[in-house]
């Protein structure tokens, strides 16, 4: 049975919302809803340009609804967790009195017997307001817009930012040869797989490729790999405190070519080297965690990879070769 | 709406054919990377022409980060290409019909005579309806998570309301292309979003498709029957619904033109990427497709729906009709939702 690894990657955003979209969103936070007039038609939402013919269009905001027509509709008898309510509701098609065109958003009609084409609906404001899409909590049957409890108002100011938080959950296969050269590193093994037909040998793991020749390399490609090599090349690191940043201190990942063979492990930890003392050239030798202690089975980029924790000076003489930096991969 | 574009290159007087292409792994989920999945599509597509990735002098991938969960997941993919010595490759964050186009133009330049495109992608690593939503109107759409089955009702609607599909019409369309099931039986099914069941509904699919192009006279060493396109355009439209007409694609109706569908030899088949039953049916109509043409023989989209291959599928199973000794096929190609995003291919054979 082939493993899954299930992934969770978030990015939040901040949007910048330029003048149309920023006056749109300001107007919400005080229950007011802006169109933008194109000739003799009010666009809503307001756009900055014709979406037709790409004309700029000026910047002449109106006000519309905020009652309006339902003009088609659909009904989500399970909604997920980014809809707007979590109750069964229609996603509506609204035309707000004076636009040209409808609005998308979800109407709170209890069932589907309840909701038609023509009827009327307004808005129903969320009690804070911070100049969202979502300040309209949903529509309601009815010409009379309504506040979804203590109507507590707005930001008092011109809203420019919204925030946006994108997370997706991924569920991905784990290769057999992945698991394997994982294994491996719980017995202090580094495992290598050689191409049959250009006899290069890669290191073993989530890549089990030879991408010269388009192989994929199994079991009976496998070779040892040596425990020790030495520092190509390095990166230090000064941490950006973006969200989910841990690290604070300044770090090093290096490139270690093993010996004896073309294997180069890219972006690897170092230990007891600090990063003022690192340079192309140092011998260094694996560091493994003690054959009982668990391992992150996560493999990714400047990561420990199983047990192997990472790299330390072995003491030998530096090599000396202009073309070790060079090697990269 | 801009009518008045043309292109100088839709319409192409230098050779330029699909002489071969293949699928891998099409399932509703695989164990098999995106790498894998290309590495054994490019070996079926290149083996039976004689042909080895050494032979490549140009490649075009079609893939999707959002998709796969990782950025430059299409660096891994190059795994597959075997790009050593290094080789011209380029990448679409588009279905491979896409990548397609760009290789098409690429053999324009005349320099090389052959490239390899690709579309892949595993549907199964995320969850669809919380993925599509994302990709909607970051101000006003996706905030209210804003699915692709949702739009995809409310153009059924509009399609409807316009005369052109019916609800029997659309089952109709469902069991044709699966080869499965009775009108009957499925319209007593559940609604998923009303006016839509979920026989209207595409399957979630993975897999990978590679196709392989060569200009005139190595076409005709290579192939018997080249599969010649002779026509190419895309187009695209708003990218929020709210404010097109459901009921029409006037994104497809230009491409076509621009493709040179009206003139020539008569459509014998059309490979349209309908996702959902209406869509077929709105798309037959826009491109004034009779009943004399085979419309989805293969089982188009709502088959198996391969997101980043599904389009240059379509291609392929077009080819496949020249191959067969067919004179000329339309393929259809689409992105975003409700058909925002189309691309029109011609595909001719000659004797």
């Amino acid at each position: 049975m082939t493993r899954f690894v299930e992934s969770t990657i978030t990015f939040p955003y901040k949007r910048s919302l330029g003048p149309v979209t920023g006056a749109f969103m300001t107007a919400l936070a005080d229950k007011r809803i802006l169109g933008v007039r194109n000739g003799t038609d009010v666009l809503v939402p307001p756009m900055e340009w014709d979406p037709a013919t790409g004309a700029e269009l000026a910047a002449d905001l109106v006000e519309v609804g905020p009652a309006g027509t339902v003009e088609s509709w659909t009904w989500v008898p399970e909604p997920t967790e980014q809809h707007p309510l979590d109750r069964p509701f229609a996603f509506a098609f609204i035309r707000l009195d004076g636009a040209a065109n409808p609005l998308l958003h979800a109407l709170d009609a209890g069932s589907p017997a309840a909701v038609s084409a023509g009827m009327r609906v307004a808005p129903r404001w969320r009690e804070e307001r911070i100049g969202h899409i979502t300040d309209i909590a949903c529509f309601v049957p009815g010409v009379r817009s309504e506040v979804d409890g203590t109507d507590v108002g707005g930001p008092g100011q011109p809203v420019e930012l919204m925030d946006y938080t994108a997370a997706i959950t991924y569920s991905t296969p784990v290769l057999a040869m992945a698991d394997h050269a994982l294994a491996a590193t719980r017995e202090h093994r580094l495992i290598g797989l050689r191409c049959p037909t250009c006899d290069r040998v890669y290191v073993g793991g989530d890549r089990p490729y030879c991408p010269v020749d388009a192989l994929e390399l199994g079991a009976d490609a496998e070779v040892e790999l040596p425990n020790a090599g030495t520092i190509t090349n390095f990166i230090v690191v000064e941490p950006v405190q973006y969200p989910g940043q841990t690290v604070t201190e300044q770090f090093a990942r290096v490139f270690v070519l093993l010996d004896g063979t073309d294997v180069v492990l890219t972006y690897q930890p170092v230990i007891d080297l600090p990063v003022g003392d690192i340079h192309v050239g140092v011998r260094v030798s694996a560091v493994w965690a003690p054959r009982d202690t668990p391992v992150d089975t996560f493999s990714g980029i400047g990561r420990p990879m199983g047990s192997l924790l990472g790299w330390t000076p072995s003491g030998e003489s530096d090599v000396h070769d202009p073309d070790l930096v060079n090697r990269i991969y | 709406m801009t009518t008045g574009l043309t292109t100088t290159t839709a319409r192409t007087s230098t050779d330029i054919a699909v002489i071969g292409w293949a699928q891998a792994a099409i399932s509703r989920r695989t164990d098999q990377t995106e790498t894998q999945m290309l590495m054994t599509s490019i070996t079926d597509a290149l083996t039976p022409l004689g042909l080895t990735r050494s032979d490549v002098d140009f490649t075009c991938l079609g893939s999707c980060d959002y998709i796969t969960g990782q950025a430059f997941s299409f660096v891994a993919n190059l795994d597959a290409i075997g790009a050593w010595p290094p080789k011209r490759d380029s990448h679409v964050e588009m279905d491979g019909a896409w990548a397609l186009y760009e290789a098409w133009l690429r053999l324009h330049e005349g320099d090389i005579e052959i490239a390899v495109v690709t579309g892949s992608g595993r549907t199964s690593t995320g969850d669809p309806s919380l993925i599509y939503p994302m990709e909607m109107d970051p101000y006003v759409l996706a905030p209210l998570g804003a699915d692709l089955v949702t739009f995809a009702a409310l153009q059924a609607r509009a399609v409807i309301s316009a005369g052109l599909a019916d609800e029997k019409a659309m089952a109709e369309v469902a069991v044709r292309s699966r080869g499965k099931g009775s009108v009957e039986e499925l319209l007593a099914g559940e609604y998923v979003r009303e006016p839509l069941r979920r026989h209207d509904l595409p399957p979630i699919t993975d897999g990978a498709v590679a196709m392989v192009l060569a200009t005139g006279e190595r076409a005709r060493q290579l192939v018997e029957r080249p599969a010649y396109i002779t026509g190419f355009d895309h187009r695209t439209e708003c990218h929020n619904p709210a404010f097109r007409r459901l009921d029409d694609s006037p994104s497809t109706r230009i491409a076509a033109r621009e493709a040179g569908l009206g003139t020539g030899a008569p459509i014998e088949v059309a490979e349209l990427q309908a996702s959902f039953t209406h869509e077929e049916l709105l798309l037959r109509h826009v491109l004034e497709l009779g009943d004399e043409v085979a419309v989805n023989p293969s089982g188009g989209a709502l088959r198996a729906n391969p997101i980043m291959a599904t389009g240059l599928a379509r291609i392929g199973y077009a080819a496949d009709h020249v191959f067969a000794g067919g004179t000329r096929a339309l393929a259809h190609a689409t992105s975003g939702p409700c058909l925002q995003q189309n691309l029109i291919c011609v595909l001719e054979g000659r004797s």
